[in-house]
């Protein structure tokens, strides 16, 4: 019984299309603006950071480091 | 069962061509570097906003490196043929660009080598794999000046 459950697991996680990695030769897409938080609109980035600076004092730490390849 | 997992999960990293090893000849021969040069096999992308900034520099390389001995061949692997003849064509008009290119649309090529970031650069000397320049570097010019100095 056990052995099946994990089987199953196993294949499950293994071998489903869900967890596979994206490439590095494939994150055209993924540098696309419409991906990016804001949307293609910068300004609606840097609004929202004027609100956390503004009511919540805070700034920064927004970022997200990327794989080095400078995609973005 | 516990060998069975970390053989799977190592597997899934042993894929591409490593240093030191031999790129099958039908790869080679459509690249085109099966000749007795060095060849430096640059992957880039339009996307890829290091590849913008080193491109320049190995062009300028390009101009310097004596041609009988060394061949820089470029992989663009935009999926998007169009847009990555219009990204070369805008280099090239600016002088940017005078190294030969290969599009690489399906991603056949680079999946064979399969990089582990953007951009790579290979040496391939003898149809071996003698180097690899992964991720953006500074002056990559000099870097690629200093390394062919060595391997000849």
């Amino acid at each position: 019984m056990k052995i099946t459950v994990f089987l199953a697991l196993f294949i499950s996680l293994f071998f489903t299309g869900c967890i596979k990695d994206v490439k590095p030769w494939e994150k055209g897409t993924l540098s696309k603006k419409t991906v990016k938080e804001s949307g293609i609109n910068p300004i609606l980035n840097q609004f929202e950071e004027h609100i956390y600076f503004s009511k919540e004092a805070s700034k920064g730490g927004g970022g997200i480091s990327g794989g080095g390849c400078g995609c973005n | 069962m516990k060998t069975l997992i970390i053989s799977l999960l190592l597997l899934t990293n042993l894929f591409g061509y490593e240093k030191g090893e031999l790129i099958p000849q039908q790869m080679a021969s459509h690249i085109g570097c099966d000749g007795d040069k060095i060849y430096v096999i640059d992957f880039f992308a339009s996307w890829c906003g290091s590849c913008k900034k080193e491109l320049p520099l190995i062009s300028k390389l390009n101009e310097q490196i004596d041609k009988t001995k060394v061949e820089i061949i470029g992989i663009d692997v935009d999926k998007n043929v169009e847009k990555g003849i219009a990204f070369q064509n805008a280099l090239k008009e600016q002088g940017k660009l005078n190294f030969r290119v290969i599009n690489d649309p399906q991603n056949l090529i680079i999946s064979e080598f399969a990089p582990i970031g953007m951009p790579t650069l290979y040496y391939v000397k003898d149809k071996k794999i003698v180097g690899i320049i992964t991720g953006a570097i500074d002056e990559i010019d000099q870097k690629i000046l200093a390394d062919l100095k060595e391997l000849e």
